[in-house]
């Protein structure tokens, strides 16, 4: 995925052309404005009051990388990926379970290493990593990244355009895929809110008639949002409680998800609720079919320092006036839930359906194992 | 440069500002950060360090605050300081909030000659500081409140009505009971539910009972709410009118003096107050020991998401932590003995070691502390650089900075160990204990209540020579026990409440575990003027000027002007005014007898002061109104003091002979029906009801002699 197109027009959709030189007049003005932005960023990450759209998220880290690359002080590649790496520490540490920042700052270093290699001369083969052997051995095989090529910084922008072009389509490319896995009179499971499967609900919703149940995702309630939206595209939608799972699920044809982030192992960082219903689905073998774009999947596993988890003021839970109560007691509220792979069926992305097994894969396509570990 | 700072807006004011209906942009967002609380609650711990550097969950206060400021979108904040000033200018210099891309440029505003808020505000507007609304915060106030609605309130409010609305109050909902309650912010206010204006604000003080003037029901309003679930915040959008008012009444100290005179005032003025009511956000202003207890519980438990310790939102390296089940949040580098637990609730800054088999629940721990074996801790808040040994156990305490515990030492609840003090081994610590390496007598010489500093210049001209008390601090030990025990017990009483707050009194009395029993059964009169307010001190300071009187035979027309200008500069009303009066008046003997209580002798001491002094009461006593205030005060204080009961009558003797009340007002104060069950036995006083009977008759007399 993500080849390049030749020719040099490959801009356009939301993405503004961005000049390249650096050396312009106001270039130490232009340096402090884009710290300041950066640090706008990491403060947005950090409040995280709204939550925000991964997609989004994604967008906004690709076009603040865009603007170091065009305006950092870099000559090397090499530099440019320590600049990278350094600011992508920052951005990851202010909200670790946004891990699609960490995700799209691991694209553009894979982008930076090819562009590189391209310019290096080394083949197109080369750096596909296909046999077993290669990506055992590509650890030791680093390069220094010191040679300065002066194209290098114009070549990486409009790749990292590109990136922003593949952005825009996810959803739609999953959407797509939609007619394939639902038809006609099934009674479709989702919990919570997820933008990507409303979209995928309602492109098949254009075709066919079916019947959707809607877990409400306690304490937010995300869920009666979803089911507005569903509702007003006709579709026939039912809202029940998070207890209720279990006793609906054997009416239930398939289960279909959205999802916060894919870990490497294939198991799921989801809305808080979605384990129970994953092992519900389990136990009356319906089908769990999990619906997320490739910049969602993370090269981490679940037992790293438990940073996945979120929880947030308990004000949903026990409200704050509530008086006396709150000093005798503990209160929380988890944002996240770990579904473990098992549970999975299959995952749908823009680039079509994988079984959970497969993601180690697409994971070693979509990122330089060096870059794992920012 | 307008359009750099609204340029800048954008990402700092987060996603939930709506468009604005303005053609304009609003000008760049101004707080004034008022980073000294002029009164001395936390001493003696701020005397090390100020208050707004207290550490909080291991993060300073003012940082809480600042970040506040910031993530609501101010983009310059103007920090005052007083106290240790220097201090914090270097803290917040070291700190993000002056690195050049913070969105949040501060500016340190210093004076030694800051004594009240009054003071600050007075000179904002001296400088011309602000150009258009700002916030007004202290620095000690931890809040995740999000301002723009209320801005945006605030701003169509001033829109609609040209500088009607001066000020908008921010409240949180809270109800009575919650631990982050504190009964000495405690408020009571009648709001007009239509628009949120504010009708009336009072501290309860732990009354039962309270006046709303009656306009306030009278007027065209069509709904008054009066709420007492509202928790002071301590955060206020204020218009450049209110710093300019404060230039104007010279006499305003604090923001309470401020909402009363403008409430007072209104109909003057024709200025008003409103107020924005939040439920879901976080906001609570840590006045004494029990709120900081508690306002950290909150920071731990959560509640000011995303103001978390894992967040690390002052961006310091030595500030990360993992937060991990059951809210225990670890820092770098923490080492953790075999079989210790941390059970919940539990903050290890970085660097700290502590030893085996050691119990840990609900407590804040600073960085590179050391802590020995078998340590338990609960409600512990151990600051940076503290040793603990073997085998101690600390419950509900505050340990400041490099203080040292020794082996086998207890803290009950509510100890403080200010800063490099060292306890042990082998003691226990009472309840209450507070010990400071500055000895508490250089405390009562100063009369400034008002101001952190007050007392420090003679410390250090003191050379310490005095030894440490072993009893109190233990064989090794180092410290002074700060407990005023020359003077009597309500001293002691005021200095515990000042740094754990008033809540813990009840507690005392009720003797119940939880801090919250705050019943409002026990208050006796002594617990409804339990802090130092202004009627208190204006007490005081009449108590000093009649003492003066007396010892140099100043004359009461003189005494009647000093009395005058304190009235004005304590904005105390004639009603009070009699009521200090007349109290300070019988309480006055008290002081001279001290023990021999016996009302032969107080009667016999009160006269001749009652007799040199009649002009100052005819001076105030006029109407027949006054009187009864006057009675009132009277009964009061014969309520307090029972073994003085019998004198009563006497003492209305000698007022009526003096001509200072008049007998139908005392027959109708007697007649009085709605009194308590106290006042009822007080009036079946013999010797009263003889007096009665007397005046009674010598009515009738001299109405039989208008007939003839």
């Amino acid at each position: 995925m993500g080849k390049r197109r030749g020719g040099s027009g490959a801009c356009g959709g939301g993405a503004a052309p961005v000049g390249g030189a650096a050396a312009m007049p106001g270039a130490a003005e232009r340096g402090s404005e884009l710290s300041e932005q950066i640090e706008a960023f990491v403060a947005r990450l950090r409040g995280g009051g709204e939550r925000p759209r991964s997609e989004d998220t994604a967008r906004q880290t690709l076009s603040l990388l865009r603007k170091i690359v065009a305006h950092g002080r870099w000559s090397r590649a090499g530099e440019l990926m320590h600049l990278i790496r350094t600011e992508g520490q920052r951005m990851t540490a202010a909200q670790p379970s946004e891990t699609t920042v960490g995700n799209m700052v691991r694209r553009v270093l894979k982008v930076i290493r090819e562009e590189y290699g391209r310019l290096h001369g080394r083949s197109e083969e080369s750096d596909q990593q296909e046999s077993l052997h290669k990506l055992l051995t590509s650890g030791g095989l680093s390069e220094d990244f010191s040679t300065p090529y002066p194209p290098l910084r114009a070549n990486v922008i409009e790749a990292i355009n590109e990136l922003l072009i593949e952005l825009e389509g996810t959803t739609d490319n999953i959407a797509m895929q939609a007619l394939e896995h639902i038809h006609s009179n099934e009674v479709i499971m989702t919990i919570g809110y997820s933008r990507t499967v409303e979209a995928f609900l309602k492109e098949a919703a254009r075709k066919r008639k079916f019947q959707v149940i809607v877990a409400e995702c306690a304490p937010f309630c995300q869920g009666h949002e979803m089911a507005v939206r569903l509702s007003k595209e006709n579709i026939e939608t039912t809202v029940m409680s998070d207890a209720a799972i279990f006793a609906v699920m054997s009416r239930v044809n398939k289960v279909i998800i959205g999802t916060k982030t894919i870990l490497a192992n294939g198991a799921l960082i989801a809305v808080s609720g979605t384990h129970t219903l994953a092992l519900a689905a389990k136990h009356h073998s319906t089908p769990l079919i999990v619906c997320a774009p490739m910049f969602k999947l993370s090269p981490q596993f679940p037992n790293e320092e438990d940073s996945f988890h979120k929880f947030v003021s308990p004000q949903e839970v026990l409200p704050f006036t509530e008086g006396e109560i709150l000093a005798k007691i503990n209160v929380h509220c988890p944002v996240f839930d770990y579904v473990p792979p098992e549970l999975i069926t299959l995952f749908i992305s823009n680039i079509g359906g994988n079984a959970p097994s497969y993601i180690y894969r697409l994971m070693s396509e979509l990122y330089h194992p060096d870059d794992y570990e920012l | 440069m307008a359009a750099r700072g609204t340029a800048r807006r954008g990402p700092g004011a987060g996603g939930s500002r709506g468009p604005d209906p303005q053609e304009e942009p609003p000008p760049p967002l101004q707080a004034v950060l008022v980073a000294d609380s002029f009164n001395r609650r936390f001493f003696p711990i701020s005397k090390d360090r100020p208050r707004a550097l207290l550490p909080m969950a291991n993060v300073a206060m003012i940082d809480y605050t600042l970040e506040f400021l910031t993530a609501t979108g101010v983009e310059e904040t103007f920090v005052f300081c007083c106290w240790k000033s220097a201090e914090i200018k270097e803290h917040l210099q070291k700190s993000k909030w002056c690195r050049h891309t913070s969105p949040n440029t501060v500016r340190f505003v210093t004076s030694d000659l800051y004594r009240s808020l009054g003071d600050v505000l007075r000179d904002v507007d001296a400088k011309s500081l602000v150009r258009s609304d700002f916030i007004l915060v202290t620095g000690d106030v931890v809040s995740n409140f999000n301002i723009s609605k209320a801005l945006e309130e605030h701003r169509l409010r001033r829109k609609m009505e040209k500088n009607v609305s001066v000020m908008t109050m921010i409240f949180k909902e809270s109800s009575p009971g919650h631990h982050a309650r504190c009964k000495e912010d405690d408020i009571i206010i009648a709001m007009d539910s239509a628009t949120n204006r504010v009708l009336h604000y009072q501290r309860t003080q732990g009354l039962k009972r309270f006046r709303f003037p009656m306009s306030l029901f009278q007027n065209s309003i069509e709904n008054v709410e009066v709420r007492h679930d509202l928790l002071d915040c301590h955060i206020s959008i204020c218009s450049p009118q209110v710093a300019e008012l404060f230039t104007d009444n010279f006499d305003y100290q604090t923001r309470d003096d401020f909402v009363r005179g403008l409430l007072v005032n209104e109909e003057v003025l024709g200025n008003q107050i409103h107020m924005h009511v939040t439920t879901e956000e976080y906001g609570a202003h840590i006045c004494n020991l029990l709120m900081y207890e508690a306002v950290c519980f909150d920071i731990i438990r959560r509640w000011v998401y995303p103001l978390t310790p894992e967040m690390n939102f002052t961006d310091d390296k030595n500030q990360s932590y993992t937060h991990s089940k059951h809210n225990i949040y670890r820092g770098v580098d923490v080492s953790l003995g075999h079989g210790s637990v941390l059970k919940e609730n539990v903050l290890i800054g970085q660097g700290t070691v502590i030893g085996s088999n050691c119990s840990i629940t609900n407590s804040v721990i600073g960085q590179n502390c050391r802590i020995g074996d078998k340590v338990t801790l609960d409600g512990a808040f151990l600051w940076d650089k503290v040793h603990i040994a073997d085998n101690v156990e600390i419950c509900h305490s505050v340990i400041c900075d490099e203080a040292e515990v020794k082996e086998k030492v207890k803290l009950k609840p509510h100890c403080v160990l200010s800063s490099q003090v060292v306890v042990g081994p082998g003691i226990t610590l009472s309840e209450g204990t507070v010990i400071s390496l500055h000895p508490p007598d250089e405390e009562e010489e100063d009369d400034d209540q008002f101001s952190d500093d007050s007392g420090v210049n003679k410390e250090e001209s003191k050379v310490k020579l005095k030894g440490y008390n072993k009893k109190d601090v233990g064989s090794e030990g180092r410290g002074y026990l700060w407990k005023a025990d020359d003077k009597n017990e309500e001293d002691e009483e005021e200095q515990r409440q000042s740094l754990w707050g008033p809540a813990l009194h009840s507690e005392e009395e009720s003797e119940s575990d939880s801090d919250l029993s705050m019943g409002s059964e026990e208050l006796d009169s002594r617990a409804a003027s339990p802090q130092l307010d202004d009627i208190k001190v204006f007490q005081n300071e009449v108590l000093g000027t009649l003492q003066r009187g007396e010892e140099e035979n100043i004359s009461c027309d003189n005494l009647v002007l000093e009395i005058n200008s304190l009235k004005y500069a304590y904005n105390i009303g004639l009603k009070e005014m009699m009521q200090v009066l007349s109290k300070v008046i019988l309480e006055f003997p008290l002081q001279q007898l001290d023990a021999n209580l016996d009302s032969q002798n107080y009667f016999s001491a009160l006269l001749p002061l009652l007799k040199n002094w009649t002009p100052l009461f005819k001076n105030y006593i006029k109407r027949a109104s006054d009187h009864l205030t006057a009675l009132f005060a009277i009964e009061e204080f014969f309520l307090e003091h029972d073994s003085l009961c019998t004198s009563i009558a006497k003492v209305l003797m000698t007022f009526y002979q003096l001509e200072i009340l008049e007998e139908d007002v005392i027959l109708n104060w007697f007649s009085m029906r709605d009194t308590s069950d106290k006042g009822k036995q007080l009036r079946k006083n013999q010797r009263l009801q003889k007096f009665i009977q007397w005046l009674e008759e010598a009515e009738e007399e001299s109405s039989d002699g208008d007939q003839d």
